[in-house]
């Protein structure tokens, strides 16, 4: 079983060093899927959320609760709404876009969206009342004090932008179900690290696992250099 | 010309186990064009909660604020950022944005669309003016204490708005920063277009500013009028006591009709004033009005003399005060610390404390 262990090492180390096309397909596939994702959840979420943080407004709270509720969203499960909505039978089968990277992305963002709209209303909610106060107070109208808003909270902002991209590269269930493992087109780390296993084919899985816990440490290593500098 | 007209303002405010703390009750004034309003109060009376309703920060639970034949407190959201502009808000505490100091400076004209070539010269003047030449591009969060209020004073000066509201701005100044609010105080004094209303803990710097001071406590205007009417006349106890009237004591008047003087008993003393009270009151005297002496004169125009124990001397530089007990009453005496030394004074000296009966304010 250690010779296993260290064959497949030493075997994931060559598929990365040797620049192996599937795994670096698969590095672009995942990479395309989560980068996209993520993007486009941003460009929807950050606006709302940082509104929400903005404005009081009636029913606030509830709307608070339900991002809250939506950040936790388990993948899989979001997998398989997506998978319903896109399945031939279901309300958007006829676009065809079941088992594509579409699908994969659809569902990505279904799952940045609440992160990051949920991390851009509490950081805009947490820049100093006093600073709020003083900027409205000399003369800004709402859309400058939202800018300004957002500026004062960037650091929050990216940190919840990396939290949903971290999440999307890591995230197995949704891109298996809706993506459909398809070898050179819907595959990515997570999936086929599943399936490696599955056939004991532990080198390809290992130089995988690897490069997404790098992907972690570069993510992580980037959220601690962001809240110990001053951007 | 009334400016500004406050009625019936009340403010409330829900506390986290849901109970109502009124924080402003039943607030009547009127600030005139050009005019500086001082509201006095001691800290917890209401005062910043009131300049941040006139301010547009904050809605009363009721009432009605007229600016400009408007109710600020029913404006919609899109008018309240025009009437702002009307207003400068400067805090005791200050912040400054995350800018350099030019731009930090130059927001308020920037905000209302000003463009850069039409403002650029008038922010380095007053970059130049409050001393920080040189420093423009540096970031304001980075400068110490006294430079960072230098900035925020000027970042609301330079807007040039109608109204200045002031909260307990010279609170925590240093005294070069002291200085350079008072210059700016007075340049805006001068020109009666601009009207300031104020708040302050601290009576001094109301007597420096105020065509008229509102006194604030406990959420209530007790008394509005011109210093002169507050520090001479005081309405209340509280207002006697916050505007210097430290001595305090409670008494039956009876007018004397020989002198047409009052004759306040105040439990074995009597003490003679100069008004035409009657009935239970309460007699104030300034500590800095009662002289002190070691024999009483022979001929003297004091009507009240005591004889009293020092019991308690409380050395503060060059003035002390000492508190002397005559029968049953305590008066609180401030005299110079050369003085004392030369009366040779100490606890438990036998004195003899005199004031006149002018001197004497019966509430």
């Amino acid at each position: 079983m250690s010779n296993e262990i260290i064959d497949g090492i030493l075997e994931g180390l060559r598929l990365i060093f040797k620049f192996d096309p599937e795994v670096w397909g698969i590095i672009e596939v995942s990479f395309r899927v989560s980068l996209t994702s993520t993007f486009l959840a941003a460009l929807v979420a950050l606006p709302i959320g940082s509104f929400i943080g903005l404005r009081k407004f009636k029913g606030k709270k509830e709307v608070t609760n339900l991002i809250n509720t939506f950040m936790g969203f388990p993948p899989v499960v979001m997998g398989l709404v997506v998978y319903l909505l896109l399945s031939r039978n279901g309300p958007l089968g006829d676009l065809g876009l079941l088992y594509s990277t579409t699908a994969m992305i659809i569902a990505q963002f279904l799952l940045a969206v609440p992160i990051i709209m949920g991390t851009a209303k509490a950081a805009i909610e947490s820049v100093d009342p006093a600073l709020k106060e003083t900027v409205l107070s000399l003369g800004a109208n709402e859309r400058q004090l939202w800018w300004e808003l957002i500026k004062n909270s960037k650091k929050s902002i990216i940190a919840g932008f990396l939290v949903a991209f971290g999440q999307a590269i890591s995230e197995v269930g949704a891109v298996m179900i809706v993506g459909g493992n398809i070898r050179w087109e819907t595959r990515t780390f997570t999936t086929s690290i599943v399936l490696e296993t599955r056939m004991g084919e532990f080198g390809m899985a290992i130089a995988l696992g690897i490069i997404l816990i790098s992907i972690a440490f570069i993510v992580n290593y980037g959220l601690t250099r962001l809240q110990t500098r001053v951007l | 010309m009334a400016l500004i007209n406050v009625r019936n303002l009340e403010k409330e405010f829900y506390k986290a186990d849901k109970s109502v703390v009124e924080v402003l009750r039943n607030i009547n004034f009127t600030v005139n064009k050009g005019e500086c309003f001082v509201i006095i109060g001691p800290n917890g009376s209401g005062k910043t909660t009131l300049l941040r309703i006139i301010g547009l920060l904050d809605f009363p639970t009721q009432g009605q604020i007229l600016f400009h034949k408007k109710d600020l407190a029913k404006l919609a959201r899109k008018e309240k950022v025009i009437f702002r502009r009307k207003f400068s808000f400067v805090r005791q505490k200050p912040v400054v944005r995350d800018a350099t100091v030019f731009n930090n400076i130059a927001y308020g004209l920037k905000v209302r669309g000003v463009k850069y070539d039409n403002y650029s010269k008038i922010v380095k003047d007053l970059i130049e003016f409050i001393g920080l030449k040189g420093m423009e591009d540096k970031n304001a969060r980075s400068l110490s204490g006294g430079e960072m209020q230098r900035v925020a004073i000027a970042m609301n000066f330079i807007i040039n708005p109608e109204v200045y509201l002031l909260d307990e701005v010279s609170a925590n100044l240093d005294p070069m920063n002291l200085k350079l609010l008072e210059e700016f105080i007075m340049k805006i004094k001068q020109d009666n277009e601009k009207t300031i209303i104020m708040s302050t803990h601290d009576p001094l710097e109301a007597i420096k500013y105020a065509d008229r001071i509102a006194v604030l406590n406990n959420g209530q205007i007790i008394q509005i009028g011109t210093p002169n009417d507050v520090f001479t006349t005081p309405k209340d106890e509280f207002t006697a006591l916050f505007v210097g009237y430290e001595n305090i004591l409670h008494g039956i008047a009876k007018l004397d009709s020989k002198t047409g003087l009052s004759q306040i008993q105040v439990n074995k003393l009597t003490i003679t004033a100069s008004s035409q009270q009657e009935g239970e009151v309460k007699v104030c005297i300034r500590p800095e009005s009662i002289g002190i002496v070691k024999e009483p004169a022979k001929e003297t125009s004091y009507r009240n003399t005591f004889r009293g124990l020092i019991e308690n001397i409380r050395e503060l530089g060059n003035i002390c005060h000492l508190i002397v007990r005559c029968q049953s009453e305590k008066f609180l005496v401030t005299i110079t610390e050369l003085s004392r030394k030369n009366l040779g004074l100490d606890i438990n000296s036998e004195v003899f404390i005199n004031f006149k009966a002018t001197d004497v304010k019966i509430l």
